[in-house]
């Protein structure tokens, strides 16, 4: 399926939690606009998340078996939204779906998608200890790259650089 | 070796404690199997067929901290990782010596910036005796560092030197 025929299957079946379809934009070469590359993506309500991955796991028509990746990203130290990007992959039908939830910064709480995905532990262990982000009910919501004494979330946009770590100078 | 030369007969030869205690230390300095980042990779290189560091005695890499007399610090050194490279420090047994091999372990290298894990240089947690400059060190770099502490051992007294003779020795 390309990608149009997943976004009509989904707005179809009704999944929970659907809230647009984002299509790149075609360049407009008046402007010298480049247009937004990359992937089409399917905006998602983050508290949906687990029943939209169980449906993309279990359709038969989609047979998304794959979790490639589960990531954030922070768009900008002003922007009050952080996005949680997910991408999933089926061997068997030779397609993958890009999924974006936007979360605010001063929420960063969403349901964890290790119980439809067991990839997606580490993936989101990052992005707790990178961008600050809570899943809940995670089953190991430890660091994974940083001590455990860390302070601070580096992939933000807005971290400051620690002075010292244990009596070391960061300087 | 002075007036001790020739006054024995053939075959014995005399020398001084100091010469052939650090003659056998500085030819014998046994390396920790131990790499961190991409230097590692140039320290194999030392290790195999082309290079040989077995021509200086160092070509046996040791997999325990204890039998081990050189710690070649080969990458990138950061907050989580310096603690356990102080504990294998602490672990080798004395006489024991540390090369810093390449920009990161000499002093953070390109991670100096934006590096907010990385330790600006091993030699904040341990004593180093040698530091190799390059990213990475060519093969040759690490065996003149090699040879710079056999240089230094060479030099270093084994044995104490008789205390001065002190006013109150004479009473």
């Amino acid at each position: 399926m390309d990608f149009q025929a997943i976004a009509d299957h989904l707005s179809v079946a009704k999944v929970p939690g659907l809230l647009s379809v984002e299509l790149p934009r075609s360049p407009d070469k008046k402007i010298k606009d480049k247009g937004r590359s990359g992937l089409p993506y399917v905006c998602l309500d983050p508290s949906c998340i687990v029943e939209f991955l169980m449906f993309c796991r279990d359709d038969e028509a989609l047979g998304f078996e794959v979790l490639v990746d589960l990531t954030a990203s922070d768009p900008s130290s002003d922007d009050e939204n952080l996005w949680i990007l997910v991408q999933l992959l089926s061997v068997r039908h030779r397609h993958r779906l890009g999924i974006k939830c936007i979360l605010p910064k001063s929420a960063l709480s969403m349901p964890s998608s290790t119980k439809v995905y067991r990839a997606a532990q580490w993936h989101e262990r990052e992005c707790m200890e990178m961008y600050g982000v809570t899943f809940e009910d995670h089953p190991d919501p430890r660091n994974m790259l940083l001590p455990d004494d860390w302070v601070g979330y580096p992939m933000r946009k807005d971290y400051v650089f620690p002075k010292e770590y244990h009596g070391i100078s960061c300087e | 070796m002075g007036i001790l030369e020739e006054a024995f007969e053939e075959n014995v030869l005399t020398t001084r404690v100091d010469w052939l205690l650090n003659w056998a230390k500085l030819n014998s300095i046994w390396p920790m199997t131990f790499g961190l980042a991409c230097c590692a990779i140039e320290m194999m290189a030392v290790g195999a067929a082309h290079h040989d560091i077995d021509r200086f005695g160092a070509g046996a890499f040791r997999a325990t901290p204890r039998q081990a007399d050189l710690m070649i610090v080969a990458g990138t050194v950061n907050f989580k990782m310096g603690e356990r490279v102080k504990r294998l420090y602490e672990q080798m047994p004395s006489p024991k010596y540390v090369i810093a091999m390449g920009a990161c372990a000499t002093g953070g290298g390109p991670y100096f910036k934006y590096g907010y894990t990385v330790m600006k240089g091993v030699d904040r947690i341990i004593p180093v005796d040698v530091y190799i400059a390059g990213c990475p060190p060519r093969p040759e770099a690490l065996l003149e560092g090699l040879m710079t502490l056999q240089d230094k051992i060479r030099r270093t007294p084994v044995i104490r030197k008789p205390a001065r003779l002190q006013p109150a020795d004479l009473a």
